[in-house]
């Protein structure tokens, strides 16, 4: 393909184009609009969608499975073996872990209540997180200070409490919350921790949609169990596997499925919620999104052909004529298709090239104004420079055939 | 010697919608090489399809064409186009020449279709255009260029791939006299060189400059008169 002759092809179409350089140019006109908006509704898209990863990322990821209690009895009585169950318990989290070790990180266990929560400056009902094994980083949280809960505190239901921004700075407003005493319920509480702040703004001057996290005040999931609510099954609200690996994560659900089933004395009273899976279902309704900016760049591309072709045939005098001479002095037919080819699909990368630039540089603006990081996938732009180079292609084959059909005689004569 | 076109009972039938216009009704003509033939006629004779048929940009309806030793009145298209571009040199009246194209590419542009490597066409090009004595305009473009220079320009290109014959339709029919009278100067030198030269006019002084001078009238040879 890239013999001398085609070289020599490009090169002389690379000086005819620079000798009409107003036709050439109205040619690349319709590609660079075509290209760069493809190329901008792709990058603008993706860059949403990967914000959109980012926040689950700083949820504490994807590869998440979640185990929740389901209720069985909408409706009457419930049956013996329905009240005889035990529920969702932190058995069902260490027996998870010791089904597949490879493939589980660790789980994290969350009860939940509602408590009365003092101290010397604030007096509020408020929701306790009790939680358990590895919640932290199952979650996303961080400590700022002070330290994380002991496996004894876990295990025994130590009165201690980890606080989060907001919740430090209501029950004590003089930064004084490390070490000191405040009571839940009946039960007073040391702190012995305070969490990072978290923040996360899908754009830049949107509120920051973490908030709620740094209102918590996080008790041992076994205090609460024990002290607060709950009942003699030391029931759970939820249990989370953190998984090593996104794609295993069906596989080890159909597993944990049959091990809790047996657990639960084969009632299904849980339900698994994987979070890959659940994004991968919002990412598809972003595919609607993406289809539309397809089909607004296949048509933007394709009004740029048809350009191409009126353009083709405004100057089709100037054209034949041309062809007419370049005929008498040798050039076969099928000569001339090749060299409108060859001009055509010349224009079309150096069209699509600078609609790439151009392209980069409006979804750099977009993404600016809208206040969320620019990302742009290389497949967008081989996607866009393909389609451009295909419909350069196709809209040249028309005039190329027709001026490679042209007779010598008539092409001289043509007025 | 050896004749460059040798045709026999050449006719051209344009068809149209059943109305058929019989262009040419027999042509019998023998052109040998070093010739410097004048066609000529009053417009409607048929002296142009005839030139078109011998510069093989048309085919002949029936009948035979020998040029340079080969048949070629039945000859594909792509096959007609290299005897153009290896055997022919054309000049037009309006000089034909690609407008935003440089002189010396205009020059270049058979030796490309005849795969000549770039740095030789433009060697070749350039030598050309001295021997037509406009080296100084190679860069220009051909709108820059007064009509006998035009001319002049479509004449090196004739002259580009070595052609056995040159085939002038009308050369000076859009230069004034002087200019006109140079033009036809520099072919009579080429003649003078050994090249085949057959020129289409209507004009009788042009064509006495001529060897032979050829009169096509009604598609047919009508007469024809040598200058010793």
């Amino acid at each position: 393909m890239f013999s001398g002759a085609f070289r020599e092809r490009v090169r002389n179409s690379w000086v005819e184009m620079r000798e009409n350089p107003a036709r050439a140019g109205l040619q690349a006109l319709g590609v660079i609009l075509g290209v760069a908006s493809v190329l901008g509704g792709f990058s603008i898209s993706d860059s949403q969608r990967r914000r959109a990863d980012e926040l689950y990322v700083r949820l504490g990821g994807l590869d998440k499975l979640n185990v929740q209690p389901n209720p069985i009895v909408n409706d009457g009585r419930p049956t013996a073996l329905q009240t005889a169950n035990l529920g969702l318990r932190a058995q069902d989290a260490t027996d998870g872990i010791d089904l597949d070790k490879e493939v589980v990180a660790g789980a994290s266990q969350i009860k939940g209540a509602t408590a009365r929560v003092r101290s010397a400056y604030a007096d509020q009902e408020r929701r306790v997180s009790g939680i358990g094994g590895e919640f932290l980083a199952t979650e996303g949280y961080e400590i700022a200070e002070g330290r994380p809960f002991s496996n004894e505190d876990l295990l025994y239901g130590a009165p201690v409490a980890i606080l989060g921004t907001e919740a430090a700075k209501v029950f004590f407003p003089h930064g004084d919350a490390l070490g000191a005493t405040m009571r839940i319920g009946g039960v007073p509480v040391r702190v012995v921790g305070l969490f990072h702040e978290r923040v996360f703004r899908f754009r830049k001057d949107q509120n920051n949609i973490f908030r709620w996290r740094n209102r918590i005040i996080a008790v041992p999931a076994t205090l609460v169990t024990r002290r607060f609510e709950g009942d003699a099954y030391q029931r759970l609200d939820r249990v989370t596997f953190k998984m090593r690996d996104v794609d295993v994560i069906a596989k080890f659900s159909k597993g944990l499925s049959g091990l809790l089933t047996a657990n639960h004395r084969l009632q299904q009273d849980f339900r698994l919620d994987d979070v890959a899976a659940r994004m991968r279902r919002r990412r598809s309704q972003g595919d609607a999104y993406n289809l539309i900016f397809w089909l607004s760049g296949i048509l933007s591309i394709l009004g740029g052909g048809i350009v191409n072709v009126n353009i083709q045939m405004a100057s089709l005098k100037e054209r034949v004529r041309e062809v007419g001479v370049k005929m008498a002095i040798g050039a076969p037919g099928r000569e001339i298709f090749k060299e409108i080819m060859t001009e055509a699909l010349l224009v079309s990368v150096v069209g699509a090239t600078v609609g790439l630039v151009a392209g980069i540089g409006f979804s750099k603006i977009i993404t600016g104004a809208i206040g969320i990081p620019l990302y742009m996938d290389p497949k967008s732009f081989v996607f866009a420079f393909t389609l451009a180079l295909a419909f350069g292609f196709l809209f040249a084959l028309y005039p190329a055939f027709k001026a490679a059909r042209l007779s010598p005689m008539e092409a001289l004569r043509y007025e | 010697m050896r004749p460059i076109i040798e045709t026999r009972g050449l006719t051209k039938t344009f068809g149209n919608n059943g109305v058929a216009v019989h262009a040419l009704r027999g042509i019998d003509l023998t052109v040998d090489q070093g010739e410097f033939l004048a066609l000529i006629g009053p417009s409607g004779s048929g002296k142009s399809t005839l030139m078109a048929i011998l510069g093989c940009l048309d085919k002949p309806t029936t009948g035979s064409y020998v040029f340079d030793g080969n048949r070629v009145d039945g000859l594909s298209n792509p096959e007609l186009a290299r005897i153009r571009n290896q055997k022919i040199g054309f000049v037009f009246q309006l000089y034909n020449l690609l407008p935003k194209a440089s002189v010396v590419r205009n020059v270049e542009l058979p030796m490309l279709y005849a795969g000549v490597r770039r740095k030789e066409r433009r060697r070749r090009a350039l030598e050309l255009l001295e021997r037509v004595g406009i080296p100084e305009k190679a860069k220009s473009l051909p709108s820059a260029l007064s009509g006998g220079q035009r001319q002049r320009v479509a004449v090196a290109r004739a002259l580009a791939n070595n052609p056995a014959m040159l085939l002038a339709d009308e050369p000076t029919g859009a230069l004034d006299s002087k200019t006109g009278h140079e033009v036809l100067e520099l072919f009579s030198e080429l003649h003078r060189q050994g090249n085949t030269i057959v020129i289409v006019t209507h004009d009788l002084s042009i064509a006495a400059l001529a060897s032979r001078q050829v009169e096509i009238h009604d598609g047919r040879v009508a007469s024809e008169s040598k200058v010793a």
